[in-house]
């Protein structure tokens, strides 16, 4: 029964091509089941600073809310409910781990999801199932409700069900992170005057980056990521998240692969860009925001004009302890990994990768 | 351990799903040692881990083959790279590991993911207050 | 999965050590710990058990979990070692005061007993000597359904060597015989440099031949059910529970001999 040492837990990739222009792109169905976005990384390479419209893309993100010791009940309250029955509020638990506590996620389509341990379930009674990822027993379950559902507006069944359990039976309060549709602000103030709460810009850190070493297929013929499917970056996708990874993790790939203290090397051909801005936002992210983000970068790379480095990419984060990401249940097993990563090119196409790990369903 | 669901149309659109494919892990690291003044170079840090490595696995252990990605000296973290067979290995090394020159020591294994991307957007380290 | 938690830090009496202890487990993401108080009778005379210091004298307010805003919680617990049978009394009103009370049998019948009979929450094993016996599946799934766990402490492996090599060893063994259920892994730490993270202890597990599952359950979900075998067995099955109703005149009875104290509370 020795478990094997050399094994270790799940994890998925899915990697795509694609192109803008093909009618059955799915890029952004895509983009929106990630659900939670907790960090936007953009890489542009030749490039020395953001043209106008993309920086105030990146510096436009709207801001976002954390109200202290929410009591859960009044996600359920009438004016609120009113709010969510709009659309494009979004909320998750904040200070919480999913593999240990309670979480909480609102998503924009008004879908409320709690990841509960047994205790809090019981006393909840309310209608859930086991969670996918349990071990042996069943120690937690999620419970789905839809907001925008007629059992679930004020007095209806449903409705009373959840609040007489969110009241008197497991009066559940967590830190909770908001991020409201734009002018939504308006609509929430009944409830932010109820509690201690602070509003939140998300950071923005820009990078300027010099003699970056970056693969030859990125820095001479980009488009051919994406048309010849027998180049190694693309059939190994792997080794451009490693590679992408080492630029945004500042890792240096300047090694030779004999050296003592790292063999990390830029996968080869590779070639020396001058320059390269890297880009990051961070906080709660709301889709609208990103989506138009990426829509600045394709406006930026089709306008620029066409040299060999002419790429984009965009990386997002989701966040570990959601319970829902890939439009299905999330878990933490020892690490909640869930991010996409897009590489643009100016004919339109592009490269896309969505990982999962140990405890996700295959991303769409 | 791959399982491919290849769309092959004439359109540029392809998909394919790779499980467990990672090749390698990467650690996010920190050494805390006793008397915090102590400092160590790159390669000291790298010879420690080795140490370790040969300590609970012997000479077989010792030739597990990890890069030290990236190590900033003032605060002893450490960006490890190793295969993804050798992850648990590496792993309960730097655990066992509890002396450095005769001081106490402790590896705090920050992160831990088989995408180096994932160690740069960890939403734990989220700080709002 | 509950909330991680590390049943076994020493106690000692250097109370900024054991602050600083609770401190480093706090930031290390457990919200639950135990300060263990091991008492080891020798067989000659009778010795008193030692009593906890209460938690509110020890730290005027407690750390925040990591990455959590509320504070760590902080256990009182008991181990006997025991050489002999009559080391453990089941009737000891000194081990009311412990919320957690565990027993490391050095023998093969004393640790039968411990299985199948005693009342207790936890049943240590060694990490410092080679096993002095075998586990039988017998006892082992006895104490299982009577909801005991067994814990194996990893510091004993940071230390030295060869304890390492006991505990390996001593853990797989344990591990063929009650197959990865109802075991905990715990510190029994006496430094914080000598604690390890929950996720740490998970990889840890896959070591004593614990299942990635199975060790993460052992460092969260089995504490978590120990914990509340403490709560049922203090409380007679969880329906009566007892309480103290002489605080007015508690200090006076401090002063007496424990023999005579331990008597007086008992015929009340």
């Amino acid at each position: 029964m020795s478990a094997d040492l050399e094994r270790t837990p799940r994890n998925l990739l899915v990697s795509e091509r694609s192109s803008f222009l093909d009618p059955k792109n799915r890029i952004s169905s895509q983009l929106v089941q990630l659900h939670f976005n907790y960090k936007v990384c953009v890489l542009l390479p030749e490039c020395s600073s953001a043209p106008s419209h993309l920086d105030s893309a990146l510096n436009t993100f709207s801001s976002f809310y954390l109200i202290r010791n929410l009591p859960l009940y009044e996600l359920l309250d009438t004016h609120f409910l009113e709010t969510v029955r709009h659309g494009g509020v979004s909320g998750l638990s904040y200070r919480t781990r999913l593999d240990e506590d309670n979480c909480v996620a609102l998503m924009p389509n008004g879908r409320l999801s709690l990841s509960l341990d047994k205790d809090s379930f019981e006393l909840l009674g309310v209608e859930g199932k086991p969670s996918r990822f349990n071990h042996r027993a069943k120690s937690r379950f999620v419970v789905c409700v839809d907001l925008t559902d007629s059992s679930m507006a004020p007095g209806g069944r449903g409705h009373q069900r959840l609040v007489t359990g969110l009241t008197s039976r497991l009066p559940l309060k967590t830190d909770f992170l908001m991020s409201l549709p734009a002018g939504g602000g308006a609509s929430v103030q009944a409830l932010l005057s109820r509690y201690d709460w602070s509003e939140h810009r998300p950071e923005v850190i820009s990078c300027s980056l010099t003699d970056l070493l970056c693969p030859s297929p990125l820095t001479s013929d980009p488009s051919s990521l994406t048309s010849d499917p027998s180049s190694p970056l693309t059939s190994d996708p792997h080794r451009l998240l490693e590679w992408l990874g080492a630029v945004h993790a500042a890792v240096s790939c300047e090694n030779s692969s004999s050296s003592f203290l790292s063999s990390l090397v830029c996968p080869e051909p590779n070639k020396k860009l001058s320059h390269a801005l890297s880009v990051s936002v961070c906080g709660l992210l709301s889709h609208q925001d990103v989506q138009k983000l990426i829509q600045e970068i394709r406006v930026y790379l089709s306008v620029s004009p066409p040299g060999p480095a002419s790429w984009a990419s965009v990386t997002l984060h989701g966040f570990v302890d959601s319970p829902v990401s890939w439009g299905g249940e999330h878990g933490v097993l020892r690490g909640g990994d869930n991010f996409l990563s897009l590489t643009m090119f100016p004919d339109q196409s592009y490269l896309l990768h969505l990982a999962g790990g140990a405890q996700d369903t295959c991303p769409p | 351990m791959r399982r491919a669901d290849k769309k092959d149309e004439p359109a540029v659109y392809q998909r394919v799903v790779l499980k467990n494919a990672s090749p390698y892990h990467y650690l996010k690291v920190c050494l805390v040692v006793e008397d915090d003044s102590t400092r160590l170079s790159a390669v000291e840090l790298k010879q420690f881990i080795i140490t370790g490595l040969n300590s609970l696995y012997g000479e077989v252990g010792a030739a597990l083959t990890f890069d030290l990605l990236k190590y900033d000296e003032d605060t002893l973290t450490a960006l490890l790279r190793v295969y993804s067979r050798g992850l648990v290995k590496l792993w309960s090394s730097l655990t066992l590991l509890g002396s450095y020159q005769n001081q106490a020591c402790a590896f705090r294994v920050l992160q831990v993911s088989p995408y180096l991307l994932a160690l740069t957007g960890n939403s734990r380290e989220l700080q709002l207050d | 999965m509950s909330v991680f938690m590390d049943l076994n830090v020493n106690y000692t009496a250097d109370k900024s050590r054991l602050q600083s202890l609770i401190e480093t487990a706090a930031h290390l993401g457990f919200s639950t710990v135990a300060i263990n108080y091991v008492f080891e009778p020798t067989a000659k005379k009778k010795q008193e058990i030692p009593s906890p210091t209460p938690i509110s004298e020890l730290m005027d307010s407690l750390p925040v979990v990591q990455g959590r805003s509320r504070p760590i919680r902080v256990l009182n617990r008991l181990t006997i070692v025991m050489s002999d049978a009559s080391h453990f009394r089941p009737t000891a009103v000194e081990y009311r005061r412990y919320d957690l009370l565990a027993v490391q049998p050095t023998t093969e019948k004393l640790f039968h007993a411990a299985c199948m009979i005693y009342d207790v929450d936890i049943i240590c094993i060694s990490v410092t000597e080679k096993l002095p016996f075998f586990f039988k599946r017998a006892p082992v799934n006895g104490a299982i359904e009577r909801g005991l766990v067994f814990e194996v402490s990893y510091s004993a492996a940071i230390r030295d060597s060869t304890m390492r090599r006991y505990t390996i060893a001593n853990a797989v063994c344990l591990m063929e015989t009650c197959k990865g259920k109802s075991v905990i892994l715990s510190s029994a730490a006496e430094k914080p440099l000598e604690l390890r993270g929950p996720y740490d202890i998970t990889n840890l597990g896959l070591l004593f031949g614990l299942s990635e599952g199975e060790a993460k359950e052992a460092v969260s979900s089995t504490c978590r059910s120990v914990v509340l075998h403490a709560e049922t067995r203090k409380t007679a099955s969880g329906i009566v529970h007892t309480v103290k109703s002489c605080s007015q005149s508690a200090p006076a009875d401090c002063e007496a001999p424990p023999a005579k104290r331990a008597r007086s509370q008992l015929t009340e």
